[in-house]
């Protein structure tokens, strides 16, 4: 059916409803060309225990609908960042100093404790444009735009994604594709991969800044199975090139015997107190995810399971199962509890540490976010409606990571202390929707 | 194998086409409740959050960069 012959006969269904209602048609034609706004606030704060990262951040997103379809979506996102976060470097039962990754100053470690990095401090702003307009009777595409900028962080993003229906809108099949390319500018320059770590004021061992560019690629399909479920799957592929590494983190370089770490002699200006080599990774990674998802209604109640299996070239392989259920209590409320499971295999040049004296490997890193780990979240969310019809909700979320180190990997004195500490956070986040 | 293929797709294809529902039966895949993404912002935030704390990212949609905590 042609639109136009399609818009008559609404009209002329609207002119007869309008007769049988006694009201006249060019105020309802008016009420439907209005736009409308759908506005999502929050407001989120992420605290990790030990006096790591400290997060609150100021989220919004703003949907414009207009007629036929057609909506306009704006992000906007503010993070403050504080604390501190592992730099990579083992602990040891004397203290220890480490040069900052700007180069430009020094900090003590104690004894026994896993050293942090508390130069972390940042300010994010992101913002997300996006446009939805529908194509012919049963596909729509997406076009979208992203950046944002943190001190030493800059990113550039693009994305389309196209979407047809099938049989009846039971069946939707899409396609998108995103771009993005991310420029890092450390403070003093990004380290030059595998250097040592030198005194206060020698950046002898920085470059410049450095980028990568990411693209991904997502097809997905969802399928309405009954009037109860709806599941969908996505395949993912996503390429990163360019400067991959984290110009934050470090290795303890350690004695092949006692495993611990190799002392130095600092400059009269002060340096580190031992030796330390700023991480390499590849400059390339590539991966692939699949995801299932499945929403099923029963009686009020709403189970919304997922899961995902990741794999990358990197020998890195996930697994990820969340459930939310959704449990109204009375009419206007309800409770969502949240479970999610999480683990990893570790990346293939993940090591504690690297051996004095032997062969210097080509990629190294100690991030813990490349090591083997479990991780699993418990949270209740508690929703309602406003007395104007509006939406709030609470949501207080705990996250745990428990992680190991690869066996064959601790050496002599490691052995005695923890070398990955458990990674505790609480996640606690209010929301508040309202359309006009 | 080929042809085992061509059977295993049509067969999907065909169950595809004979699952589902009426136009006049999606008052409750309509609900807000129902839809895959309920909570835009919820999802970013975790997606961001995990993103930022572990080795994988994406899946529900890109998994790109923008963050260089990771």
């Amino acid at each position: 059916m042609s639109r136009s012959k399609e818009r008559s006969i609404s009209v002329a269904l609207a002119t007869a409803t309008c007769g049988l209602l006694g009201s006249s048609i060019p105020a309802v034609v008016d009420a439907q060309e209005e736009p409308n706004w759908d506005i999502n606030t929050s407001l989120l704060y992420y605290g990790e225990d030990e006096d790591r990262v400290q997060e609150f951040s100021l989220k919004a997103i703003i949907r414009r609908l207009y007629t036929d379809d057609r909506v306009f979506t704006f992000g906007l996102t503010i993070d403050g960042l504080t604390g501190a976060s592992p730099s990579g470097a083992i602990p040891l039962d004397s203290p220890q100093t480490i040069t900052n990754a700007s180069g430009n100053s020094v900090y003590t470690v104690p004894a026994g404790e896993l050293p942090l990095d508390e130069e972390f401090r940042d300010t994010r702003v992101a913002i997300t444009a996006n446009w939805q307009q529908p194509v012919g009777e049963s596909s729509q595409v997406n076009i979208g735009a992203s950046a944002s900028k943190e001190y030493d962080y800059l990113h550039f993003g693009l994305s389309g994604r196209f979407s047809k229906d099938f049989n009846k809108r039971n069946t939707t099949v899409s396609a998108g594709f995103a771009v993005a390319s991310d420029e890092n500018d450390p403070e003093g320059g990004a380290p030059i991969p595998l250097s040592s770590l030198l005194d206060i004021g020698d950046l002898s061992n920085h470059l410049g800044t450095d980028d990568k560019d990411i693209v991904d690629v997502v097809l997905g399909v969802s399928q309405v199975i009954s009037r109860n479920l709806v599941v969908q799957a996505n395949y993912s592929f996503s390429n990163e090139s360019g400067y991959l590494n984290n110009p934050f983190k470090i290795l303890s370089v350690v004695d092949a015997t006692t495993g611990d770490t190799i002392s130095r002699v600092a400059g009269p200006g002060g340096g580190p107190s031992h030796e330390f080599l700023f991480e390499n990774r590849p400059n390339d990674r590539s991966k692939q995810s699949l995801y299932t998802q499945a929403k099923y209604y029963m009686d009020g109640n709403v189970l919304d399971a997922s899961y995902r299996y990741m794999t990358d070239d990197w020998e890195i392989d996930s697994h990820t199962i969340d459930l939310r259920y959704r449990w109204p209590v009375g009419n206007d409320k309800y409770l969502e509890p949240h479970l999610r499971f999480y683990t990893q295999t570790e990346a293939e040049f993940y090591r504690l540490s690297i051996i004095d004296g032997a062969p210097l490997p080509v990629y190294a890193s100690s991030d813990y976010r490349l090591g083997d780990f479990d991780a699993m979240t418990a949270g209740l969310k508690f929703g309602w409606k406003t007395s104007d019809n509006n939406d709030m909700s609470v949501r207080v979320e705990l996250y745990q990571q428990s992680g190991s180190i690869p066996g064959g990997q601790i050496i002599g004195n490691q052995a005695a202390r923890n070398n990955y500490p458990d990674l505790n956070a609480i996640i606690a986040q209010f929301s508040y929707r309202f359309k006009r | 194998m080929k042809t085992v293929l061509a059977i295993g797709i049509l067969l999907i294809c065909s169950a595809c086409t004979s699952m589902g529902v009426e136009p006049w039966e999606r008052d409750v895949l309509a609900k807000d409740e129902m839809q895959l993404t309920t909570d835009a912002l919820e999802a970013a935030t975790d997606d961001h959050i995990y993103f930022s704390k572990e080795a994988s990212s994406g899946g529900r949609g890109f998994g790109g960069g923008g963050c260089g905590c990771n």
